[in-house]
């Protein structure tokens, strides 16, 4: 849930898709400017934060980066409950991976916060000759779902910077924070001792 | 790590004919071995079906040509030869293999090559299996020439070794069980419900991602001694530092943490658990290869559901991970799935101390300095002032009691030892001396050390208490009393009452470090 204090904004944010669909390329361009090309399988769940100004605001975005959606299926709520926003991954040169990536905005609109801010990512948009999934196709689905759409490249970094942007911006803000159950993010004082962590 | 995967010298060939005509049909066959064509030349090798029992079934078992050869290039993190398949030349001539496999045949896991690409040969282990099953729990090896076919048959998950390696079937069949364990780290006891649904269930994809935890697991069979004395190692330090680091890793384990590990690789440097909670070392074994396998835990913090089987095989609890460098990283479990940002503050706190009280630059000394070398092993009798770091201190170290050697290791042509505490679950390793300083060497002394352990274990021949044995590699010497086990390498040449006076020596050394080397008086051993 996305909780204000001052004009700060804390979000936890968490990334869905299918093994192989780029989130973690994602995350990692987005937190650290990076791509590799061999990114190795995330094993776990990872935790990445990351802050945004946008317009007159700060937002520290608290990303949820997790791994093996199959296996951990049953777990997923635990990294989704209470989130204020969501990226759902898939890989444009598959058309399986937009086909899970469905699979979880409807698990998301019946088990996720009502409002919660849901981006649809269609990576590897570098991959042009082997796309399987068209731009208008995608551009279709996310508007009868409510959700905003943009094909991404954690490769060539192309609107990567933009889809946490366009986030930061639909976030509520003046809304009192109804608190979702579970877990319930507080806007905790600047830690002081964050120095030497691995994700400042 | 530079560790290879090289076995043995030498082009090694042996095969194993599919069912000659001196023996009944096999149960079911797979077409496996007709696919191929006779390749190689062959030798008649027999077959020999070990029952508990004595059931008289006469059986041909098509293993196929698996050929040896040590074809390997060194060790590199992942699945390897993802290009192999069941007919390739190169994966049959792969020394040992692991397989698991679903009762009904499909591939899981395959340490060579991809899973569905061996479907073929899938299909030859659940003939194999079948009979296995047909044969009662009694049949769980089976010799072929000179290949052993280990099983491990886990509910509707059947694990399987085929090996040339000469590794004792007691040491394969161990090593099925930590393979079955790391499974069920990452996925519980509960996997086995998909089953019930649907007998043909694709397993794969619940485990993808994960080929690295595997091959990573299967490498240290072949140099992690924790792998057959399922016992714990520790980092050295001084005992203040490790003090400190117990001490506020209490204080944590105190507001509801399960249990709180700081480790380096894979030594301990502190440990702590909740009360009554035990963690059993080979759960601690399959944590640290678990996160250590994966570079996705040094990337950033996690928190990630894992399940340790010992302790609970059929649910998950909950890992916050954090890597503080490369080397060292903190691992807090709890029950609670809500836990994070607890766990988080906590790691922030534990690094503030860690960092105020200098651990972590201690563990990195440490790290550097390693742990006992053979070369200081001061002279009988002791003055009780013994201290690790002598070889860091050269105008210290005491007249070394053999001179002449000291190039080549310890006094007498000592190379090598493993202690293990019996009491404290925990064991040392002693650095490798520079006359086995390469990785075939290590590895071929780690061979040696785990026949040796197989052989003092070995119930039918009953409870040894010293072994000596001189080959044209080594002397070994091992010792097991009711407090600790001694197993120690020499020179070849070594004279065999030096050596026994020198192991008298290893356990005073051992007893005067033992402040630094061992974790003492921790709660979490179930002892
Ligand atoms: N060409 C291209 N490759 C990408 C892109 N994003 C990720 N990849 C590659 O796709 C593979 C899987 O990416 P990863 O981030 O691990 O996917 P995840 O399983 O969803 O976390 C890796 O080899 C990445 O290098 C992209 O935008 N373009
Ligand atoms: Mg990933």
């Amino acid at each position: 849930m996305a909780t204000i204090g001052h004009n700060n904004l804390n979000a936890k944010l968490v990334l869905l898709g299918d093994m192989g669909a780029g989130k973690s390329s994602l995350v990692l361009r987005f937190v650290k400017g990076q791509f590799l090309e061999f990114q190795e399988s995330t094993i776990g769940a990872a935790f990445f934060s990351q802050t945004l100004a946008v317009n007159d605001a700060t937002v520290k975005f608290e990303i949820w980066d997790t791994a093996g959606q199959e296996r951990y299926h049953s777990l997923a709520p635990m990294y989704y409950r209470g989130a204020a926003a969501a990226i759902i991954v898939y890989d444009i040169t598959s058309s399986d991976s937009f086909t899970r990536a469905k699979k979880w905005v409807q698990e998301l609109q019946k088990q996720g916060n009502p409002n919660m801010v849901m981006a649809l990512a269609g990576n590897k948009a570098d991959l042009e000759d082997k796309r399987k999934v068209t731009a208008e196709e995608a551009r279709v689905y996310a508007e009868e779902n409510g959700l905003f759409f943009m094909e991404t490249s954690a490769k060539t970094a192309a609107n990567v910077n933009d889809i946490f942007y366009e986030i930061a911006k639909r976030l509520p803000r003046a809304q009192p924070a109804q608190n979702p159950p579970g877990m319930v993010l507080v806007d905790r004082p600047a830690e002081g001792a964050r120095a030497a962590s691995c994700c400042s | 790590m530079t560790d290879e995967e090289r076995e043995g010298e030498g082009e090694t060939r042996a095969s194993i004919e599919p069912g000659s005509e001196d023996l009944p049909s096999s149960p079911s066959s797979s077409g496996y071995a007709a696919e191929r064509g006779s390749t190689t030349a062959t030798t008649d090798s027999q077959i020999e079906i070990h029952h508990d029992d004595d059931i008289e079934d006469d059986i041909a078992i098509e293993i196929d040509r698996i050929s040896v050869s040590d074809s390997h290039s060194s060790w590199i993190p992942g699945k390897r030869h993802l290009d192999e398949d069941d007919a390739s030349i190169s994966w049959r001539k792969r020394k040992k293999h692991f397989f698991i496999l679903s009762h009904s045949g499909k591939p899981i896991y395959s340490r060579y090559g991809d899973e569905h690409r061996l479907a073929g040969f899938s299909a030859t282990l659940q003939a194999i299996i079948s009979f296995v099953e047909n044969g009662g729990d009694s049949v769980k090896l089976v010799r072929a020439g000179k290949h052993q076919v280990v099983f491990l048959v886990k509910g509707p998950i059947y694990l399987v070794c085929i090996s040339s390696t000469d590794e004792p079937h007691e040491s394969l069949r161990e090593q099925l069980e930590l393979i079955y364990g790391q499974m069920l780290v990452i996925l519980t006891k509960s996997v086995n419900r998909c089953f019930e649904k649907n007998p043909k269930f694709d397993m794969t994809p619940l485990l993808g991602g994960t080929d690295i935890v595997f091959s990573s697991l299967i490498h240290s069979f072949s140099w992690n001694p924790a792998i057959f004395l399922h016992a714990y190692t520790c980092l050295p330090l001084a005992y203040a530092t490790r003090q400190a680091a117990g001490a506020i890793l209490q204080d944590i384990a105190d507001s509801g943490v399960l249990f709180a590990i700081l480790m380096c690789r894979h030594k301990i440097i502190s440990l702590v658990g909740a009360q009554k909670a035990s963690l059993h070392p080979d759960d601690m074994l399959l944590l640290a290869n678990f996160v250590m396998s994966s570079e996705s835990f040094r990337t950033s913090e996690s928190f990630s559901p894992v399940c340790l089987p010992r302790y609970n095989p059929s649910a998950f609890v909950y890992a916050y991970i954090h890597y503080f460098d490369a080397d060292t990283y903190l691992m807090l479990l709890t029950t609670s799935s809500d836990a994070f940002y607890h766990l988080k503050d906590c790691r922030i706190h534990i690094e503030m101390v860690l960092l105020k009280s200098s651990v972590l630059s201690d563990v990195q000394r440490s790290l550097l300095n390693g742990g006992m070398h053979v070369e200081d092993l001061p002279p009988i009798p002791c003055s009780g002032s013994s201290h690790l770091s002598q070889h860091m201190l050269p105008s210290d170290s005491p007249e070394r009691f053999n001179e002449p050697n000291s190039s080549i290791g310890g006094p007498a042509g000592l190379w090598h030892f493993l202690y293990r505490s019996i009491f404290l679950d925990q064991y040392v390793s002693s650095e490798f001396s520079s006359s086995i300083n390469t990785p075939q060497q290590q590895k071929r002394l780690y061979r040696a050390y785990q026949k040796l352990f197989a052989s003092m274990h070995d119930r039918g021949i009953g409870p040894h208490k010293t072994q000596f044995r001189r080959d044209e590699n080594y002397v070994l010497l091992c010792w097991v009393t009711q407090d600790f086990e001694l197993y120690a390498a020499f020179d070849p040449l070594a004279d065999k009452a030096l050596a026994i006076e020198t192991c008298n020596h290893i356990c005073q050394w051992i007893k005067d470090v033992e402040n630094e080397i061992f974790l003492l008086g921790a709660s979490p051993f179930s002892w």
